[in-house]
């Protein structure tokens, strides 16, 4: 019996105290569940609430396990799965450090105003750019870039919302 | 005007709020201000174990023989870390616990001080929800959030860890009442009525149905047991139980068949695989149930009744799923047939009984006896036979005298059995059955042990003498860890690797030592006088039962085979080899 895996990205409400993302991420790992992407912030100050977005993969049972897993744990007040719902979109955030040669520096800018990313930071041995996108559109990015000298990069992980007027409650 | 507290004194607060009688525990350093608060009043009564596992032990046995929360008090460092087997055997088995730890001062927290160990951290895994309370003004707030996760949904260990100048800083406490919001928690309780209009449908449809009963009815309380008597009396089908549900309702009854499962009966297990529908009620299809899954019951319907819905569709797919509170969901279901005048006809189902009642006649628990050596079985038979008019409470071990144990007693009432079933700690029943007693101090308490496991926590004799408990120790010495030679015989070619039980204490002497009464015997014909004498004996005896070293428990359903599999005893043999993914099932 093979079951197909699917990519799911769930988006969790918490209470924002210390150790809740030791508890989600020892779940994952405990458990045996991977964790492709994860992303945390409080996003409501007034009520010390945190938004957790994991991106994972799995079977249906699996998936399912995991979000009523999840939603044991005492500091989640909700969990949604934004892969099911109707449409959603999903952004990830690189930063990236560019060793210029003078002779490419021309090109490089050219490049980056093509693409769309946006300057930070330049000196005479480096550009640092910005870009947010898709998962797709970053791997993209990142491959293109390769012709220069990539010095170092950093993505966050993934942030999804829902379209439309579906949304995550309290 | 509200007086200031000191944070020890708001823990006692606290817990005397929370209606706590007794506490298991053992001091130190880091809790030394609870312990002079405890010392200054006398509405809870301290029991002193002698290792902090067995605190917790007694504590899980002093909660599911009572239905209340058990509670533990112990130091920081070493004194946290010896409760974390006890506090995993409580998460495995739903067992209502509330442990309160002491930890160094907030300001040395990171630093590696003396007797400093992330309790919080290390047993994150092995509690339904821990808090670190590092604030005097979340103190109240973190004990009153701990009872309410332990008790409410499906039960487990809670742990409350306070630093040290926490119990010694003061503020105000106003009572339960007045403690700011609880936890964020609010299990579903309630079912639909659409699924129990669902559940009663399949139940009339059914020609071969089958209740598969566990320890969520034993959680759920006595009024789950109650309507679930009913709903077995009005429907009339035949009912398993798991080793965590014995008792849910009397095992006794005749529509009982048996505990199911590796070591289940023949008639138990053959009633799952060939059911057109399978009742489960607060089970879990652990492992040991199901044996292979895909061989596991293929043609039933399967409805699943259960509060945490983690545990749905987790090894096996159900048709349907009704989660809630047991009480409601059986309460509800009784309403609805009784509000639609269903009745079920006994003929539907009558080819089904005359089936089983033919597995039955198999006589599968049957064993050889012996008049010259004892046989662990008959030495339960006679146990039984002996006490069962008293409704004793039984913990147990682990390992084959476990196993008998479930097969061979009856259990008539809920909450009259302890024994660690998920995580399978030897060392459990002696602490156990310290907690039972001292809930129960009238009735009699028996643990039925294995002379190894006995010894995993036999420094609690010392707890037993303190308190003059009179627990009743009955070991089934079979001089080897006999559940694990059985493996090693049907599994390791015969090579009984470091199994032999060599250089075991003198159980009377020990006994003697910790001012009990010890009392062996090796002859079956001195069984019921030692039985008898047993009971008469107000104080703790250790039985030293010398059992048949070699007896094996069956009926066996090895790992990773399906439940038509079953070896039924010593003349069964494998079929043909183990399969490669049985060998490294547990
Ligand atoms: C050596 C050894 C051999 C074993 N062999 C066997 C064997 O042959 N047969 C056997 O049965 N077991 C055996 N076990 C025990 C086994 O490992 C499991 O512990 C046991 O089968 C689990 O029992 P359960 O399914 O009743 O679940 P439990 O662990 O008791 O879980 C209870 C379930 O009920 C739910 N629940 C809790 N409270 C409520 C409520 N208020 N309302 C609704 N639902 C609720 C919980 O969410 C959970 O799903 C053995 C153990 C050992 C150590
Ligand atoms: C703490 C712990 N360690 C190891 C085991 C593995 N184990 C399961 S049963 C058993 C043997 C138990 O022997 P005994 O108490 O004499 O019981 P018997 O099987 O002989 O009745 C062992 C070692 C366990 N369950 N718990
Ligand atoms: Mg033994």
């Amino acid at each position: 019996m093979t079951e197909s895996h699917s990519k799911h990205i769930l988006s969790i409400m918490v209470d924002n105290e210390p150790g809740v993302l030791a508890r989600i991420v020892g779940l994952f790992s405990g458990r045996g569940y991977n964790i492709e992407s994860l992303s945390v912030s409080e996003v409501d100050s007034d009520r010390f609430l945190s938004r957790v977005t994991v991106v994972t993969s799995g079977t249906k049972n699996i998936i399912d396990q995991i979000k009523a897993q999840v939603r044991k744990l005492i500091p989640v007040h909700n969990l949604i799965d934004i892969t099911e719902l109707k449409s959603f979109i999903g952004k990830e955030l690189i930063l990236m450090k560019l060793d210029i040669k003078q002779k490419t520096v021309l090109k490089i800018h050219k490049h980056i105003k093509n693409i769309g990313a946006k300057i930070l930071f330049e000196d005479k041995t480096v550009i640092i750019i910005e870009f947010s996108g898709t998962p797709t559109e970053i791997s993209g990015l990142i491959k293109k870039m390769k012709v220069y000298n990539i010095v170092e990069l950093t993505r966050s992980g993934l942030v999804s919302m829902a379209l439309g007027k579906d949304y995550i409650r309290r | 005007m509200m007086k200031k507290l000191s944070g020890a004194r708001i823990v006692i607060e606290a817990l005397i709020q929370e209606n706590v009688k007794v506490i298991f525990g053992y001091p130190g350093g880091a809790v030394l201000p609870i312990y002079d608060e405890l010392f200054k009043q006398n509405k809870i009564r301290h029991i002193l174990v002698r290792h902090e596992q067995a605190a917790v032990h007694a504590a899980e046995g002093y909660a599911r023989s009572t239905g209340k929360v058990g509670v533990v008090l112990v130091t920081s460092g070493p004194g946290a870390t010896n409760t974390v087997t006890g506090l995993t055997d409580a998460m495995m088995d739903s067992v209502p616990v509330v442990c309160i730890s002491g930890q160094v001062p907030t300001h040395m927290i990171g630093n590696d001080a003396f007797q400093e160990a992330d309790i919080v951290g290390i047993t994150r895994p092995c509690t339904k929800h821990n808090y670190l309370v590092k604030e005097i003004s979340k103190l109240a707030e973190s004990i009153h959030s701990a009872f309410h996760i332990a008790k409410n949904g499906r039960p487990g260990p809670v742990l409350v860890d306070i630093p040290k100048d926490i119990q010694t800083f003061e503020t105000k406490y106003g009572g339960k009442k007045h403690t700011k919001s609880f936890a964020f928690y609010k299990p579903h309780t309630k079912p639909s009525f659409d699924t129990i209009v669902k559940f009663v449908n399949l139940l009339e449809k059914s020609k071969k149905p089958i209740f598969y009963v566990g320890g969520g009815v034993i959680n759920s309380g006595s009024r789950a047991s109650l309507y679930l008597k009913k709903l077995l009396k009005i429907t009339g089908f035949p009912c398993t139980q798991t080793l965590m549900g014995l008792g849910a309702t009397p095992t006794s009854d005749d529509q009982f068949i048996g505990m199911l499962g590796m070591h289940g009966t023949y008639e138990a297990n053959l009633s799952m695989n060939k059911s057109d529908l399978m009742i489960c009620i607060g089970a879990r299809f652990d492992d040991r149930i199901t044996g292979k899954v895909s061989g596991f019951s293929p043609k039933s319907k399967k409805v699943h009744l259960d509060i945490d819905a983690s545990s749905f569709n987790k090894s096996v797919n159900v048709d349907l799923l009704i989660q809630g509170d047991l009480s409601k969901i059986l309460e509800m279901t009784l309403k609805y047939i009784e509000n639609k005048r269903i009745s079920f006809s006994k003929e539907k189902i009558s080819a089904w009984w005359i089936q089983i009642n033919k597995w039955r006649a198999k006589n599968c628990l049957n064993y050889k006896n012996s008049k010259s050596i004892i046989k662990p079985q008959y030495a339960l038979q006679r146990l039984d036979f002996l006490t069962k008019h008293l409704d004793p409470f039984i913990t147990t071990e682990v390992g084959q005298h476990q196993m008998w144990a479930a097969q061979f007693l009856t259990f008539n009432k809920p909450k009259h059995w302890m024994t660690s079933g998920g995580l399978g700690t030897m060392g459990y029943g002696l602490p156990a059955a310290m907690g039972v007693q001292i809930a129960h101090p009238k009735d009699l308490v028996i643990d039925v042990a294995g002379e190894a496991s006995i010894l995993m926590n036999i420094q609690e004799m010392s707890t037993i003498k303190q308190y003059r408990l009179p627990v009743k120790i009955f070991i089934l010495n079979n001089h080897y860890m006999g559940m694990v030679r059985q493996w090693q015989e049907l599994l390791h070619g015969n090579r009984l690797s470091e199994s032999y039980m060599d250089s075991l204490p003198d159980f009377v002497k020990l006994a003697e030592s910790f001012g009990a009464t010890g009392l062996r015997i090796s002859k079956p014909g001195e069984m019921d006088d030692l039985i008898k004498e047993m009971i008469k004996i107000k104080g703790p005896v250790i039985c030293d039962v010398v059992v048949d070293p070699k007896e094996n428990c069956f009926p066996m359903i090895p790992s990773g085979s399906t439940h038509d599999q079953m070896l039924l005893g010593p003349n069964d043999k494998l079929e043909g080899e183990i399969s490669e993914e049985g060998m490294v099932l547990v």
